[in-house]
């Protein structure tokens, strides 16, 4: 690293030129990814639609979507957010030198403006899963642990992945618990059903055949009879813990009105649909990042703090090991996340049934598919960089990871502007298919962008403005 | 920033190889801290030891008696105050503990340290939320905003305060945008029953309309089955208490923190503000405190029991109050809480530099030294007193009782923190904290 006193400064400047060139291609490569699968949020391939083909015959559309779930989804965010906190380990290091503000500043004040930016995306533009604000938070978060060694960095990041992975299994617990309470309750419900039917009978028996004194007589022993004292409706603590379970099946079910609603809210102007939206925004950036997001981010940022930590995008490996990682991380990751296909699938058709026979949910795996996946892809990019091979693929995903920021909000701009009600509209209007298509067309202009942009200048624009503001001084960006 | 380099400083000669030294730190700072922490408690003893229709009652009872005359006490004087002073004081912690340390050559920064001191408190706000069970911890918020702050150690204090200020402009807006809401829900349903009386047919909108409004109102009234829910858990053991609070512990720390960083975050900027300017560290002249103790308390309390007032006419008829008022003057209570808490901090100054009552402030002092420890120890003792698995007073005090126990805590924290100071150089949190952040056990005995 170039802390070490003893290597050579040209010898340092080649390898770190090596790193930087590995996590821009990284970069790139995750940033175009990204944006095949956030184009089912943009373009209104909703959750409730991915239910329908979950539910329904497994024809064409359930294997685009399924392939693409398998390669990309939660893979390409946690290969952003892996180069991400590598990022946070390179700024921190980097000495005050010549510069008026010192790396541990520039970090803050750089992830201030990334909340700033990602409370933009969110509230104004509209987008939901963003990533710049809890990429900023947890930025800030993991400051603390900038400066630790290689091995503990590898703690506390699997410390991390297993919370995440252990809050998955604690809501599942949740969910079970509430499918106990709505067993018992319709038991209960059975047994008020079948006592009122015993009682109507018994009444009925009683009025019709005997005489008025008897009957007398009767009213007395059905008075002091426990059924009759026996309330015959659910309390309301009952009715409830029903309605929860029956509720979380339903949510759980393709509902075409919800559907239909949804594609109404979307392409409304601006006010209703900031209304529509708000509330999802919100929830995503407090209860989410607070219960999952935290997690499930710090784990990715941190591996990638470590792997700097010990060479791995210095590509200090041989060849041959990054490889072998590449194909065990992505066929165990591929496993895993058939394993998750699968148990979804049994999950929206049969909750009940999947709750009796599963103990654990179809998301326990999650965590670590992810992680494995992206370590895999990035192993996987580092050895075509070490083959040499494919060099102007790599020099397009170099380009394009050199401005990322620039190219993030590129396309949650294009994407808003293309499909959203304030813009052309186009929510919900697409076939899958066609949402992949769109996502290749806004990958060409960020592609091109990017290429042409880094012949006349050094960074970005907003990477230029970004880092104006951070050092608060005027730099020229021309090359 | 060498305003601290005053005589107190020097006064103690108990230099040692800990973080920070007896002598580094400055007796007025503590003296209000300390004093702002007592006050806390004053604000959280309902929540740890009232059941929740309490507000109900009293405001439906009548209006007079002890319970009233406390709760009008409490709401006018210091609602929100304390919790303002301490957000103020920490701000000004932050700032002395990254200019009182040096730069150790070979070992992390003091930056990382700083963070990590953060991230720890994190992570006791987590256990005071999740172990002790106290719902209203600020610990957990105090840990992440304290992050932020950083950034802004060597702004002006001009800026400070302009962005302090800024940040309580959020909060009112914040605030008027919910009431703003609630009007709206108002005026949909004055025109839903307009058309009702005309015998028109509603909308699928406005028969929503009405039941909203509806709802709303009735959600005010306590829900006896609930309330009584609540009772009979709280009087339990510590597995059903826990189970209770977790799901609604872990809603309250991400929402507060979402929605909440306002009140918080700019009482820090305008504490740092302060600090800059030597406010805190007696370093303005006798009648400059006396002046802004006037301006403050002058404005703050007509202000404060006009919205006293305001609170009851709003909770009699809730129509009533939408009705009359176009914005909500509540937003502008955040005024109100500003300047009775500079009040409060010019009052302590003055008592503090006038030397009015030396071993109050020095048993003040001490508490406010180790006030890390004495938030907690007040989690731990209110929890055992009021919870089931302890003492089980949950619900069985009248509203004035509550503060027998307020004024009971205050004497032992205060007896406890001079007593333990007199052989600890640190609070036993603070002990395990700083070992925690230096990742090394640190010397405890004097």
């Amino acid at each position: 690293m170039n802390q070490n006193p003893a290597a050579s400064p040209s010898a340092v400047s080649e390898t770190d030129a090596g790193r930087n060139y590995s996590l821009s291609v990284i970069t790139g490569f995750a940033l175009l990814g990204l944006l095949i699968t956030s184009i089912w949020d943009f373009g209104g391939f909703t959750n409730q639609l991915q239910a329908f083909y979950y539910a329904n015959a497994h024809k064409g559309n359930y294997k685009l979507f399924t392939t693409v779930s398998i390669l990309l989804e939660g893979k390409m965010s946690t290969l952003l957010a892996m180069s991400f906190g590598a990022g946070i380990f390179l700024l921190v290091q980097k000495k005050a030198s010549n510069l008026s503000i010192d790396g541990m500043d520039a970090h803050i004040r750089k992830q201030i403006w990334l909340i700033i930016l990602g409370l933009f995306v969110g509230l104004i533009l509209l987008f939901p899963n963003d990533l710049l604000f809890p990429f900023g938070i947890v930025g800030i978060l993991l400051f603390a642990f900038a400066q630790l060694p290689a091995k503990n960095l590898f703690i506390v990041a699997i410390l991390c992945c297993l919370i995440y992975a252990g809050k998955n299994y604690w809501y599942y617990a949740d969910d079970q618990s509430d499918y106990k309470a709505y067993v018992a309750v319709k038991s209960i419900e059975k047994k008020i059903a079948a006592d009122s039917a015993a009682r109507s009978k018994k009444l009925g028996y009683d009025i019709k055949k005997d005489s008025a004194s008897q009957k007398a007589i009767l009213a007395l022993k059905i008075k002091a009879d426990s059924l009759v004292k026996k309330k015959d409706t659910l309390t309301s603590k009952q009715a409830g813990e029903k309605a929860k379970w029956e509720g979380l099946v339903k949510s759980l079910k393709y509902d075409s009105s919800k559907v239909a609603k949804d594609r109404k809210s979307m392409q409304s102007g601006y006010k209703k649909m900031w209304y529509y939206v708000k509330d999802k925004v919100q929830y995503k950036e407090s209860y989410w990042l607070y219960s999952i997001g935290v997690w499930e981010y710090a784990s990715a940022m941190l591996l990638g703090m470590a792997l700097l930590a010990i060479g791995f995008f210095h590509r200090r490996f041989a060849s041959s090991t990054y490889l072998m990682l590449a194909l065990v991380f992505i066929a165990i990751g591929v496993a895993m996340a058939f394993y998750r296909i699968h148990t979804t699938t049994l999950r929206i058709t049969d909750y009940e049934k999947f709750i009796n026979g599963y103990a654990i949910p179809y998301n326990q795996l999650l965590p670590f598919e992810k992680i494995l996946m992206a370590t895999g892809y990035a192993s996987l990019l580092i050895w075509l960089l070490r083959l040499n091979t494919m060099s102007w693929l790599m020099d397009i995903f170099s380009a394009v990871g050199k401005m990322a920021l620039t190219n993030y909000m590129i396309q949650v701009i294009i994407a808003a502007i293309w499909f959203y009600g304030y813009g052309l509209g186009y929510y919900g209007m697409f076939e899958q298919w066609e949402l992949y298509a769109a996502a290749a067309e806004i990958a060409l202009v960020q592609i091109v962008f990017s290429v042409f942009w880094l012949r006349y200048y050094k960074m970005g624009p907003l990477e230029w403005g970004l880092s104006n503001l951070v050092y608060q001084q005027k730099t020229t960006n021309k090359l | 920033m060498d305003q601290h380099t005053s005589s107190e400083i020097s006064a103690s000669a108990q230099i040692g190889p800990a973080p920070v030294s007896v002598a580094d730190r400055i007796k007025s700072i503590d003296a209000i801290r300390g004093f702002a922490l007592l006050g806390i408690l004053m604000m959280n003893i309902p929540g740890f030891g009232m059941n929740w229709d309490f507000w109900y009652n009293i405001f439906s009872g009548p209006r007079s008696g002890y319970d009233y005359l406390t709760f009008k006490g409490v709401l006018v004087f210091f609602e929100g105050t304390m919790r303002g002073l301490f957000s103020m004081l920490f701000g000004a912690g932050m700032v002395l503990f990254m200019t009182n340390k040096k730069q150790v050559p070979g070992q992390p920064s003091v930056a990382i340290y700083y963070y990590r001191r953060l991230l720890w408190l994190v992570f006791f706000g987590v256990i005071n939320a999740f172990v002790i069970l106290w719902f209203g911890d600020i610990l957990f918020f105090y840990g992440l905003f304290g992050m932020i702050l950083f950034a802004f150690r060597k702004t002006a204090p001009k800026w400070l305060l302009i962005i302090g200020l800024s940040l309580i402009a959020c909060a009112m807006i914040q605030n008027a945008w919910r009431y703003s809401e609630t009007r709206e829900k108002r005026t949909n349903y004055l025109e839903a029953i307009t058309a009702k009386k005309e015998k028109k047919k509603l909308s699928e909108e406005q028969q929503a309309a009405i039941a909203t409004w509806q709802q709303m109102a009735k959600n005010e009234k306590p829900d006896t089955a609930m309330t009584n829910e609540r009772m009979r858990k709280m009087h339990s053991g510590y597995t059903t208490i826990f189970k209770y609070f977790i799901p609604q512990n872990a809603q309250g720390e991400a929402w507060e923190a979402y929605f909440g960083i306002f009140d918080m975050l700019s009482m820090m900027f305008i504490g740092m503000a302060l600090f800059g300017w030597g406010f805190f560290n007696n370093q303005l002249s006798t009648s400059t405190y006396t002046m802004w103790m006037l301006i403050g308390y002058g404005i703050g309390i007509p202000f404060g029991y006009f919205l006293f007032n305001q609170e009851f006419v709003s909770f009699a008829s809730r129509a009533a109050y939408v009705d009359r008022w176009l914005t909500n003057p509540n937003a502008y209570s955040e005024f109100r809480r500003l300047f009775i808490t500079i009040g409060h901090a010019s009052l302590i100054m003055l008592i503090y530099r006038l030397k009015i009552a030396p071993w109050l402030m020095r048993a003040l002092s001490a508490v406010g030294q180790m006030a890390f420890t004495n938030y907690l120890m007040q989690s731990i003792i209110c929890t055992f007193f009021f919870y089931g698995y302890g003492a089980g007073y949950y619900g069985k005090l009248y509203f004035h009782q509550i503060y027998y126990v307020v004024a009971a805590v205050w004497v032992f924290q205060l007896i406890f923190s001079s007593i333990w100071l007199r052989y600890f150089r640190f609070g036993p949190f603070e002990w395990v904290w700083r070992s925690l952040t230096y990742w090394k056990m640190q010397p405890m005995k004097l």
